[in-house]
């Protein structure tokens, strides 16, 4: 996957004509794997954009930092599509806020050349939405995602506990999660209302734990499954296996359900309520 | 003086039975400095790694330590030091940008008027067995701070690895109790060590000058675009020393603590009020380089970053500090000084 001279040239273009402020790609680093997140302001930044089989981050968040330059240009592929109908369906931003250059992607690589997992367990590589499409759509593989839930599903519930458990004790409380997730828009996190003192600041396994499962419950049913918070992971570990169990229970309880942010509409299955929901817990 | 790499188990071993023994490990799928001994279930240190995961510096400065504890007991209310006296460890295989990381905090704890005494009682039972490298990933840049891969001044005590033995170099008295204890591993003799070069390289010479005139500079727009303000790069720094104070109460026991806190938080620095110095990400990302680059040489004479690489590695958004002294660098060329 190489997009990077059309990238550039419709940058530039649509930077130079006025149809956007800035641009959100990423940029080359220092080593041949590197690339980093970053906003093109003028036609000459626009020209240092890079769109590669590298560029592992999510950027769909990033416009809302961006948004008050005016109307933000966003490189989209799958991932950054569907964050987009996230944000304008938790009332973030307008769809006329953004220009959406649209990537066939198929998918990315670690820097040893593995794809990424949560590229191999992508089920909408080719934007939901764009305004424009730069080239052919990419296959779609569709590949198994839920080979991890069945797995937790299969376990018992010492080893359920000790799964979680081992998990939690690892997490080390950065916040990458949150921060990179296009779900956690709250102004203030629950983990930060430190006032109100839900969150404990010692680092220990009950803490991650609360922390973990609560904003895991709270992203839930709006969950886009685009992996990043398990890829942002500095401790590697595996958060979508939670989120993906979700979601397979939205879709087995409520669905059909193919994961969120695939429109800018709901409803979303945890906050909805029909006479005819399935009942059996209560 | 060397002994085997055959023998490496005997001197753990013999170590590990006169106080504890902390090795560099992959353990649950991270890497850390773990325990060694059966009970612990690291039988071998891995050396493989360039660089642990989490670095050595919860041995001396814990991501959570109890201060004191306080409540109201059968005499009536009490208030009680955590404070205990730690039996001496030792800190095995610890890479030279780690023990000069601990060099760093011992400036930040024990020096220019204040000592720490919950890091002092730590750091006085540690002995630091530091591990020359052998190697250096594209993500070390140590020589460019200060530090060399093949030397770690401030350990205790240095191993060099040879292909089929680790020569040894008491380098304090610490060191010295150390290679008494593992005399009968000892033989004369040292090993082939080919110096080992950092690829990545930096120009940090006047770098600090450059910065101190840089506070309102546009560039902490453009480096802090992509950074999502977590905090893993200051929970895997082997330098970032900053901790909140805080306190659990449960019906069995109150206690305060000192945890790790981040600069990347937008709580770190929210104020009694609401009012935030740091709201914006930017001034927040300016703290952190401005503490490593520039605020820190300027108190102590030396950067606050040894050049471990693994920020580099790790940080989510790929923010590379290397990239940042190479902009800051460049940009006097562009820009006639702020401020």
């Amino acid at each position: 996957m190489d997009f990077t001279e059309q990238v550039r040239k419709r940058a530039s273009q649509l930077i130079e004509e006025g149809t956007v402020a800035c641009v959100i790609g990423w940029s080359a680093g220092r080593l041949k794997y590197q690339r980093t997140p970053t906003c093109a302001d003028t036609p000459e930044q626009a020209s240092n954009l890079v769109c590669d089989q590298h560029c592992e981050h999510a950027l769909g968040k990033y416009v809302l930092e961006q948004k008050d330059k005016g109307r933000v240009g966003l490189v989209a592929r799958g991932c950054e599509s569907r964050a987009i109908n996230r944000l304008i369906a938790d009332r973030q931003i307008n769809r006329e806020d953004v220009y959406l250059i649209g990537i066939p992607c198929t998918g990315c690589t670690t820097r040893d050349g593995v794809e990424l997992k949560r590229c191999h367990e992508c089920q909408f590589r080719n934007p939901v939405i764009y305004d424009e499409l730069l080239g052919e759509p990419a296959p779609e593989p569709k590949n198994d995602r839920f080979a991890d839930v069945r797995k937790l599903e299969a376990m018992s519930r010492e080893e359920r506990r000790a799964f979680f458990d081992l998990m939690y004790e690892t997490c080390i409380r950065c916040h990458a999660c949150r921060q990179a997730c296009p779900c956690c828009t709250c102004k203030v996190c629950f983990a930060e209302q430190e006032r109100e003192g839900w969150q404990g600041k010692q680092f220990d396994v009950e803490q991650a734990r609360y922390y973990g499962v609560t904003r895991s419950f709270h992203v839930a049913d709006r969950c886009i499954e685009c992996g990043e918070c398990e890829r942002v992971c500095p401790m590697g570990l595996p958060l979508m296996t939670l989120m993906h169990k979700q979601i397979k229970d939205i879709d087995e309880l409520f669905g059909p359900y193919e994961g969120g942010g695939l429109s800018d509409e709901g409803p979303d299955a945890l906050r909805t309520f029909k006479t005819d929901d399935i009942e059996e817990f209560m | 003086m060397l002994f085997k790499k055959s023998r490496l188990a005997e001197v753990l071993d013999a170590t590990a039975q006169a106080m504890d023994v902390y090795v560099p490990a992959i353990v649950e799928g991270t890497s850390c400095f773990a325990p060694y001994g059966e009970d612990a279930g690291v039988t071998e240190p891995n050396f493989e790694l360039q660089n642990t995961k989490i670095p050595p510096k919860g041995l001396l400065f814990p991501s959570t330590e109890k201060l004191y504890t306080w409540g109201k007991g059968p005499e009536g209310a009490f208030i009680e030091s955590a404070l205990d006296k730690p039996a001496p460890f030792v800190a095995f295989g610890v890479r030279p940008c780690d023990v000069a990381a601990i060099e760093r905090m011992d400036q930040v704890f024990l020096t220019k008027g204040y000592i720490d005494e919950f890091y002092q009682a730590k750091r006085e039972a540690l002995t630091c067995v530091a591990l020359a490298c052998n190697r250096a990933s594209d993500a070390c840049f140590c020589t460019s701070m200060g530090q060399s891969p093949n030397e770690a001044p401030e350990a205790d005590l240095l191993l060099v690895e040879g292909e089929d033995a680790f020569e040894i170099h008491p380098q304090t008295e610490k060191g010295q109790a150390l290679a008494d204890l593992w005399k009968p591993f000892l033989e004369e003799g040292s090993v082939d060590h080919k110096p080992v070069e950092c690829s990545t390289q930096v120009n940090m010479e006047g770098v600090a000058q450059k910065l101190h005139g840089m506070f309102d500079s546009p560039l902490w727009d453009e480096v802090s675009t992509a950074c999502l303000t977590c905090g893993s790069c200051t929970f895997i720094c082997p330098t970032c020393h900053c901790f909140d104070l805080s306190q659990a109460r449960k019906k069995e026991e109150n206690a305060r603590f000192r945890c790790w806190d981040s600069c990347m938080f937008k709580d770190y620095t929210l104020m009694a009020g609401n009012h935030n110095p740091r709201e914006q990400k930017r001034n927040r990302v300016r703290q952190r380089f401005m503490h490593k680059l520039c605020f820190f040489e300027e108190r102590y004479g030396e950067p606050l970053c040894v050049g471990c690489g693994r920020c580099l590695v790790d940080c989510p958004a790929t923010m590379d500090i290397t990239a940042i002294i190479d902009k800051v660098n460049a940009w006097e060329e562009k820009e006639a000084s702020h401020v």
